[in-house]
């Protein structure tokens, strides 16, 4: 419309130096956190007992929301911490001389708040697995449990078998040890934050099979009518993990253990569970062999590599394509709403109202959650259409808004000038009022779109593998943080800066009209 | 051609329009005038609706409006809209369409003309107000005046039976006041009906067929402009025109 003058294509230039630089500033970050973070810390003799010590105090992190029979708050004791674990801890730390102090954590969470020091140990169902061998130090197991296939009543074909799982649709916790076994036997991961949503899914059809630890099974699953129990596919071990530089504390907490199986208390205490049975006969007679043999020999780490980088590239592509199309929901649904809530009639007009509120009054992640699981039952939906309904419901509040200030914007003679050449209300809105409304309100729906693009890492709630759930799984196999995040970091940040730059053309080319 | 009966509005507790009983003919110009708050730019602006009103009627043609706004006169604004055109005093032009954009608006998405036929007229018109050199501008590229001039084409293009003006030049640097009258005495020239709200007493002398004064919701004379302007009867009437002569 206008032509590009001098000055605008100078500060066009500016910009795009402006853009280099923060590229080559955050390559330099890659290159210098990649150093750091491929150097393993030296062992430093081990302080972690001294501490432990000193402070009177064994600090075990865990995860209420893992449940029962793990570590839960019992309602019906004025949201007392119980579980077996509880009572675990408390023993180890009687045999230590110190106090046992319970630190909440997000399970998928447990090792980078260990390595910073958010706690001593991990003490919550934590698998031994091939990728946490190394990352951690793991005492003897406390318990023996068995992955547990479980399927459909009415679905009579699954078989506990690795030739069955390849290539089926199973769930199962994020980062678990089913997680890696599933992986191993080429299955189609769907990945769970929590323990009872697989078995909804399950349920619902939308997954073949469900792969987790008999206990979890015994508890979510196999009280369901429409559920059976398939078999089980590989026994695998609860042990508490301290930091890698802390042998110390990993010693004396393993000698601790030593001495609450020996003395019976630890059978004690999974019968008071209702988890004791015959594998768990193995702890009893554990040897220096049984625990070579728990942590296998190889190292199983992987290197960042091309197949990570894929992965990226495919997680980045689904927020992608979840976020645009969720806008592309938002955009027409909350110019919908802006326009009923001020031209409608009055009991549509409100009810619009409420719908804005509702809709920004409450968490996206509910939201997603109730769509998702919580209206399984009256509409069966995919995770990503899920994903892309939740998400772009809810930014159709905002769009709302967004466009309800755009057109409340305009000079009201416009819709008179309108109104006079003989347009009927609608006519005027949209030949007239609609567009002007909809420029001044351009920058806040880009901004709304990049505030988008990150929100979308919700939607690995209801299962869809997106960038920040990637960078989480790859984390674990690469066993830092570091470079996985870097990663993910660049990669948002290459989605949004484009459309950041977007915006403040915008908005100059709107302030020069 | 319009009939006002008894017309009444009141802002609250404030009485706008008190009674107002006027008849408007076909080809005749009248301007009316009043002090600020007289009512005189709310009557013209209940002429088409853009105003409720609270009692009495307004019959144009056909047409009749009622108390009762939008809701109870849809039919009837639909009808009157479209033949009788509107000129603001801040022109409320498109912002986002050009001159010819906003001339072509009505006839191509009211009227349904065809685009071609309707920028040919739309030619014609900017032509006649002067600005064919500026079909291709923006609102916010024009001068008032040739904003107002833009406005008038885009209100003759619905081919209106009357035109309501506003206030037009009041919004205008007083060196760009004279093009906009040039326009509207070559309108009344040629026997377009209009009713021009104004405080440009030489227009209403020289171009109106007939003068207005609006005091308190009420008209307070009536009368050909020369008589009304010299020689004004009402009290009211001389102490506004000589706040007006000394401006």
């Amino acid at each position: 419309m206008y032509p590009a003058c001098p000055k605008a294509l100078a500060s066009r230039a500016v910009r795009r130096g402006q853009a280099l630089a923060v590229l080559v500033a955050l390559a330099a970050l890659f290159v210098a956190l990649g150093a750091c973070g491929s150097r393993p810390t030296p062992p430093s003799g081990g302080a972690g007992l001294a501490r432990v010590r000193a402070a009177h105090k064994l600090r075990w992190g865990a995860d209420i929301q893992g449940g029962e029979p793990y570590v839960w708050e019992d309602s019906e004791h004025g949201g007392r911490r119980v579980g077996f674990e509880v009572d675990l801890a408390n023993a180890i730390a009687r045999e230590l001389g110190v106090e046992a102090e319970f630190v909440q954590n997000d399970w998928s969470a447990l090792v980078p708040s260990l390595e910073r020091g958010t706690f001593d140990v991990i003490l919550n169902g934590f698998e031994v697995t091939p990728s946490r061998v190394g990352r951690v130090r793991f005492t003897r197991p406390y318990y023996c449990f068995a992955a547990r296939l479980m399927a459909r009543r009415s679905d009579s074909a699954v078989q506990p078998t690795v030739g069955w799982m390849r290539g089926r649709r199973v769930g199962t916790l994020a980062n678990s040890f089913s997680f890696e076994y599933l992986r191993a036997a080429q299955a189609e991961i769907v990945p769970y934050e929590g323990v009872e949503e697989p078995y909804i899914d399950l349920a619902q059809g939308r997954s073949d099979a469900v792969l987790l630890d008999d206990i979890i099974a015994a508890r979510y699953g196999e009280p369901r009518q429409d559920l059976r129990v398939v078999g089980d596919v590989a026994d695998g071990y609860y042990a508490v993990a301290a930091r890698n530089e802390e042998p110390d504390l990993q010693a004396a907490v393993d000698g601790a253990l030593a001495r609450v199986i020996a003395s019976g208390e630890l059978e004690r205490i999974l019968s008071r569970a209702g988890i004791m049975n015959e594998r768990q006969r193995r702890l009893m007679t554990w040897s220096e062999s049984d625990q070579r043999r728990m942590l296998g020999t190889q190292d199983t780490r992987q290197r960042l590599n091309g197949t990570h980088v894929m992965l990226f590239l495919r997680g980045a592509r689904t927020t992608l394509w979840v976020s645009t199309l969720a806008m592309c929901l938002a955009i027409p649904l909350g110019l919908l709403l802006a326009v009923i809530r001020l031209y409608g009639p009055k009991p549509l007009a409100k009810l619009a109202g409420l719908y804005i509120e509702v809709y920004r009054g409450t968490p996206v992640l509910l939201q997603l959650y109730v769509l998702y699981y919580g209206l399984a039952d009256v509409v069966k939906l995919n995770a990503p259409a899920a994903a892309i309904l939740g998400l772009g419901m809810n930014y159709a509040a905002y769009e709302a808004e967004v466009y309800r200030a755009g057109i409340q914007a305009v000079p009201k003679g416009q819709t008179e000038a309108a109104l006079s050449l003989g347009m009927s209300l609608p006519l005027a809105l949209r030949r007239v009022v609609l567009p002007q409304a909809f420029r001044l309100a351009l920058p806040s729906v880009t901004n709304d779109f990049i505030a988008l693009l990150k929100d979308s890492s919700l939607v690995s709630v209801i299962t869809v593998v997106e960038l920040t759930k990637q960078m989480t799984i790859t984390a674990v196999d690469v066993r830092s943080w570091v470079l996985p995040g870097a990663m993910c970091a660049a990669l948002y940040f290459a989605m949004s800066y484009p459309l950041s730059i977007v915006a403040r053309r915008l908005e100059e080319k709107m302030a020069r009209a | 051609m319009i009939n006002v009966e008894s017309l009444t509005k009141t802002y609250g507790p404030r009485t706008v329009l008190n009674g107002v009983s006027v008849a408007f003919e076909k080809g005749q110009v009248v301007s009316l005038i009043g002090p600020s708050g007289g009512g005189k730019s709310t009557l013209l602006r209940c002429l088409n609706g853009l105003e409720e009103f609270h009692g009495g009627a307004i019959t144009i043609g056909r047409d009749v409006l009622k108390p009762g706004g939008a809701a109870v006169n849809k039919k009837a604004l639909a009808s009157i809209r479209q033949r009788v055109g509107m000129v603001f005093q801040t022109w409320n032009l498109f912002p986002h369409r050009t001159a010819l954009g906003n001339v072509i608006e009505g006839p191509v998405h009211v009227k349904g003309l065809a685009v071609a036929e309707a920028t040919a007229r739309a030619e014609a018109l900017l032509e006649r107000v002067g600005l064919s050199h500026r079909k291709a501008a923006y609102p916010g590229e024009m001068s008032g005046g040739e904003q107002q001039r833009v406005a008038i084409a885009r209100a003759l293009a619905m081919e209106p039976e009357a035109l309501l003006l506003d206030e037009p030049t009041s919004a205008l640097d007083p060196e760009r006041v004279g093009e906009v009258l040039d326009v509207l005495t070559g309108l009344a020239k040629d026997g377009l009906t209009m009713m021009v709200v104004t405080h440009e007493m030489r227009f209403a002398r020289e171009v109106s067929h007939r003068t207005l004064v609006l005091h308190g919701g009420q008209i307070i004379e009536d009368g050909p402009p020369a008589e009304v302007i010299d020689n004004p009867k009402h009290e009211r009437t001389r102490a506004f025109l000589g706040l007006t002569r000394r401006d």
